[in-house]
């Protein structure tokens, strides 16, 4: 394929601005599904993207245009817009030579919006902003335009009108691809380099890794080394995603595809890593990807402690799939043996959570999150701690991550989200109006507070409107104390939490309180207590399970009640039992602010 | 046709036998046996059914019998006469069963019936009170009267027959517990030699669950629960009559042989539809269900429609659960040996200590019992057994430290 014809870019945008809509649309107008394939958001394939109606993976699909009587291979990545999904946008963005800035003329330009026009500009791309969802009736096409010239920087006025749901406008937005998305400047003539850009397990085709070829050509049946592992695999089958895999002989320069080779063990493949021809000429490796920056660590531990292995290969195989988590092992004086694993966010974190149990029926219990701490331990020596657990008895200072907050809001919720803020430790820096009605408010908020309840105080403080993103600049001493929780006279580690001095009583009380409601009633009474240092700051009990007692039991009912005994005891998946308590693993969540789901 | 294991296995001779006959009147609100208003419904077929049955598994001399249902004293005096005599040919119980209970509801007996029934073998007669409350028989759906159900009492002694137990639930919605213990007295002045009394339980599928679910009955509080457990074993051990299980209550001597049997976890041979049976370690069911019960009987099938066999662990948890039920507790030794676990197998003695330890669980000579404060929180502590004994909740091989060879996730 000559790189002239071929376009890549990226569609991007704040959350639900209409990208995989778009992507739909397009999908269509290449006739790339059949009609009654069709359905809404077609590349949200995976179960909880579809539960949840938001894009959780980028997905890379090819599909064929034709302008001006020439057909174009148009390599389109649909990203997801969630904020804690960044990396997957940056990683799309370097496969990309342009990306379809997309704005939802309804709501207007918001954090991400913002946020990833940013990373667009970083990695040199040309923007092409479009006005999404004019059909609304409330749209407001113009003072959006206005607004992404004053937040990006970039001339909106001739931006093109468009509705990925009805279609008008989109046609021409492919033509404006090719005009302005400059084709990929690498040739065909140099060896071969390929960038992993994601792979996936396939139980019976084992490891497909997701690639762009950069320079030069891959073929069937040839022998390709991972540059990074060493490892020599055939190529058993490439092809391109249109969007179901199909089969193709090669892939050149510029273009997007998939490789098979029957690979079983994980570790051979590499996020990042570069493919080349084995025995071919030496080339230099591709620089890959930053790693991530995790924002969030939890604890995940089997309920069953000889689940431990098998927790281990869940989160190998996941992690191939989703490389932007971490994983260690770490052991718990209450819960025992787990992982300490790296989130990019609270989402994310759920995320992993919900495929670990769906998609490898693991049962387990996790830790609230926590951020990462800095320890000065004087004499120029700092160490970073990632739970509560982890912090020395004696240390210098202890400093916390610092975020700069964008908070793009409304100009009517201004005064209250300031307030909120501020109850956040929060440091004002500055805001800007992008319009009349539009504000972006700056911010260095702690991000302890950010995942404590910060999100959603801003949303029901802006009615859904505010939207914020953040960025990790500094690490700041204050004066944070850890809050142990016993129950049952016993100090729970896997339940202690930070927090600054000056919160700890009020946060220990409703940590308390709310333990006392997600813990069941046992045969016994349960006192718990808040604790900091040797200082009790909260106590409450859970009074004693009275009555439990099945009033008929004979012959025919024997088998019946056991086997409701039994579900009984069923319920207590995601369960661990702690000295003699059993803790569900709603009660770990408790040292969180009150929180719904984090979308 | 599935095969089952319960089919290979004979029962003992002297394995308790129970008969199952389905019908009622009419339906109750709180009910969940499989039972059905007579009207319409083939009663001598079932009954020829039945009979069928019992000459192809019931076992040889059983120590005790209980017919029961549904209302067994619905069938005409002759159909039930003709049901003993061919129970008798197939079992011979007439000469080894040292107890034969007949469940009855007052409007189907009278002392004709019972000298009846007395001449057919039966010697203790089981009566379903369930209230003197007009009130709550209405809103139980029962079709007898509180004046016809102590008329029946009188009855059960006239027609001579000694032992005799009445069924009663409280905690009906809107009950008092001084209304309850008024009620209790009037029965206890009959001077019955047993009594059962039951909680209102809402089982899964009745009535009564249905109008809890829709919001139209009000809900107890656990610590009116309790009030009217403690109420009602206080009051009636006043009166001379022991708990020896969670809801039976008896005079010296009078205890419910067949019944003690399940709670032992001992075999037993179950007949009639919806019956169950546990044999050589096997428990299994016929079909709760007239009809696929009645074609296999009438093919020449074994109508066992499911079976389960638990592991001798598994049975040892059982054991206790049930035993726990009663005054008599369990029997350490004697539970192992039956169940066949030897005591270094036995995963229940950590749970043994912390019921203890908890003052819920209490040991007399040879026996495990509940504490007076243990029995209200009977399920709670068999769960721990229960807990303790389950197969699949067994952590398997318990990870080694060592075994960590790190994270197999791609480094970056
Ligand atoms: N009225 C209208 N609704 C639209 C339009 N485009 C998208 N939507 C709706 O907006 C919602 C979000 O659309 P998606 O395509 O899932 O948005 P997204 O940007 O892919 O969202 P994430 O992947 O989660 O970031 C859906 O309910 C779409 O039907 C449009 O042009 N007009
Ligand atoms: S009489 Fe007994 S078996 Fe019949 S419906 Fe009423 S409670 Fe159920
Ligand atoms: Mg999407």
């Amino acid at each position: 394929m000559d790189p002239l014809l071929i376009r890549n870019f990226s569609i991007i945008a704040h959350i639900d601005h209409g990208k995989s809509t778009l992507a739909d649309r397009m999908l269509e107008l290449c006739n790339a599904v059949e009609k009654r394939a069709m359905r809404a958001q077609l590349l949200d394939d995976m179960e909880l993207e579809r539960e949840r109606g938001i894009t959780i993976k980028a997905r890379a699909v090819t599909i064929w245009h034709e302008h001006k009587g020439q057909r174009y291979q148009l390599n389109l990545i649909d990203t997801p817009g969630h904020v804690d999904f960044n990396y997957e946008v940056e990683k799309s963005l370097q496969a990309c030579e342009g990306a379809l800035l997309l704005v939802d003329a309804s709501q207007g330009v918001e954090a991400q919006t913002v946020a990833n026009a940013y990373l667009a500009v970083e990695a040199d791309l040309e923007i092409i902003p479009l006005l999404n969802k004019i059909d609304l009736t409330h749209s407001r096409p113009d003072e959006v335009a206005e607004e992404i010239e004053h937040s990006i920087g970039i001339d909106a006025t001739d931006a093109l009108h468009i509705s990925a749901k009805t279609g008008k406008g989109v046609e021409a937005v492919l033509d404006e691809v090719v005009k302005r998305v400059p084709p990929p400047r690498e040739k065909l003539s140099d060896p071969l380099r390929a960038l992993i850009f994601d792979a996936i397990y396939n139980e019976y085709r084992g490891v497909i890794v997701y690639l762009r070829v950069v320079d030069g050509v891959i073929a069937k049946g040839q022998k390709i080394e991972m540059k990074g592992t060493g490892k020599v695999f055939e190529a058993v089958e490439i092809g391109r995603f249109t969007p179901d895999m199909t089969r193709t002989d090669e892939l050149g320069a510029g273009e997007v595809g998939y490789f098979i080779s029957n690979i079983k063990r994980l570790g051979d493949v590499r996020i990042g890593d570069t493919m080349i021809l084995h025995k071919g000429p030496d080339v230099e490796m591709l620089p890959g990807y930053a790693p991530p920056s995790h924002m969030v660590f939890a604890d995940f531990y089997p309920t069953n402690n000889g689940d431990f292995d098998n927790l281990r290969e869940a989160l190998g195989t996941l992690s191939l799939s989703d490389s932007s988590f971490s994983f260690d092992p770490v052991t718990s004086e209450a819960l025992g043996f787990g992982f300490r694993c790296g989130f990019l966010g609270l989402l994310h974190m759920e995320i992993i959570q919900q495929r670990l149990e769906r998609e490898h029926d693991m049962d387990m219990i996790q830790t609230a999150p926590t951020v990462n701490y800095h320890v000065d331990m004087g004499g120029g020596e700092t160490i970073e701690i990632h739970s509560p657990g982890q912090l020395p008895e004696q240390y210098e200072r202890l400093l916390e991550p610092i975020a700069r907050v964008q908070i793009l809001l409304p100009a009517d919720y201004i005064g209250a989200m300031m307030q909120i803020c501020n109850d956040h430790r929060g440091v004002y820096v500055r805001q800007e109006y992008l319009s009349q009605t539009r504000v972006l408010l700056v911010y260095d908020i702690p991000l302890a507070e950010i995942i404590y309840d910060f999100y959603d105080k801003l949303k029901s403080a802006t009615r859904g409107y505010g939207t914020l993103d953040y960025t990790i600049t500094d690490f700041k001493a204050e004066n944070l104390v850890k809050l142990r929780i016993l129950v049952n006279g016993e100090d729970v580690d896997a339940l202690s939490s930070m927090c600054h001095a000056d919160q700890a009583d009020q946060r220990g009380r409703s940590t308390i309180k709310k333990l006392r409601k997600a813990i069941p009633r046992h045969m016994f009474e349960i006192p718990l207590q808040a604790a900091v240092g040797a200082k009790i700051i909260a106590r409450e009990n859970i009074a004693a399970l009275r009555k439990d007692v099945t009033a008929k039991c004979y012959g025919g009912d024997i088998t019946r009640k056991r086997k409701l005994l039994e579900k009984q005891k069923a319920g207590k998946r995601r369960m661990r039992q702690v000295g003699s308590v059993d803790i569900p693993q709603k009660a770990f969540l408790s040292v969180l602010g009150d929180r719904e789901d984090s979308k | 046709m599935t095969s089952f294991r319960a089919q290979q296995l004979t029962p003992e001779p002297g394995t308790a036998l129970y008969v199952h006959l389905p019908f009622c009147v009419a339906k109750c609100t709180y009910c969940d046996f499989y039972s059905l208003a007579a009207e319409g419904e083939d009663l001598d077929g079932t009954l020829e059914a039945v009979i069928a049955e019992v000459h192809r598994r019931a076992p040889r001399s059983p120590k005790t019998v209980f017919v029961g249902g549904g209302t067994p004293s619905l069938y005409p005096p002759e159909d039930l006469g003709r049901l003993f005599d061919e129970l008798d040919r197939a079992s011979g119980f007439r000469a080894s069963a040292r107890e034969v209970t007949l469940e009855s509801n007052p409007e189907s007996l009278d002392a004709d019936r019972v000298r009846a029934l007395r001449s057919f073998g039966v010697d203790r007669l089981s009566i379903g009170v369930q209230s003197l409350d007009p009130t709550i028989l209405e809103l139980f759906g029962r079709v007898h009267t509180a004046e016809t159900a102590l008329a029946a009492l009188d009855a059960a002694r006239t027609g001579g027959i000694e032992r005799i137990s009445a069924d009663l639930i409280y905690g009906a919605p809107g009950q008092t517990v001084e209304a309850w213990l008024t009620d209790l007295r009037r029965v206890t002045a009959f001077e019955l030699g047993h009594i059962s009394a039951y909680q209102l339980a809402y089982e899964k599928g009745t009535i009564m669950t249905r109008w809890r679910e829709e919001g139209r009955l009000p809900v107890f509080g656990e610590e009116l629960e309790l009030a009217f457990f403690e109420a009602t074993r206080g009051a009636l051990g006043d009166r001379g009559y022991q708990a020896y299980e969670v809801s039976n209550f008896c005079l010296s001597g009078q205890q419910c042989q067949h019944n003690e049997g399940y709670w032992r976890n001992e075999p037993y041979v179950g007949i009639g539809p919806s019956a169950v049976s546990q044999v050589g370690g096997t428990r299994f069911g016929n079909p709760r269900s007239l009809h696929p019960w009645r074609r296999a009987i009438e093919r020449g099938d074994y109508p066992t429609a499911w079976e389960e066999t638990l592991s001798p662990v598994e049975r040892l948890g059982e054991t206790w659960w049930l035993g726990l039920r009663t005054r008599r507790g369990v029997d350490l030794e004697a539970a192992r040996a039956s169940a066949s676990v030897e005591p270094e197998e036995d995963p229940t003695l950590p749970r043994i200590e912390e019921m203890m330890h908890r003052g819920l669980l209490e040991r007399v000579g040879a026996h495990y019992r509940l504490t007076e404060r243990g029995w209200p929180l009977a399920d709670a502590v068999a769960r721990k057994f229960l807990d303790a004994t389950s197969e699949r909740e067994k952590p398997t091989d318990p990870w080694e430290p060592a075994k960590i060879v790190g994270p197999t996730s791609p480094d970056r």
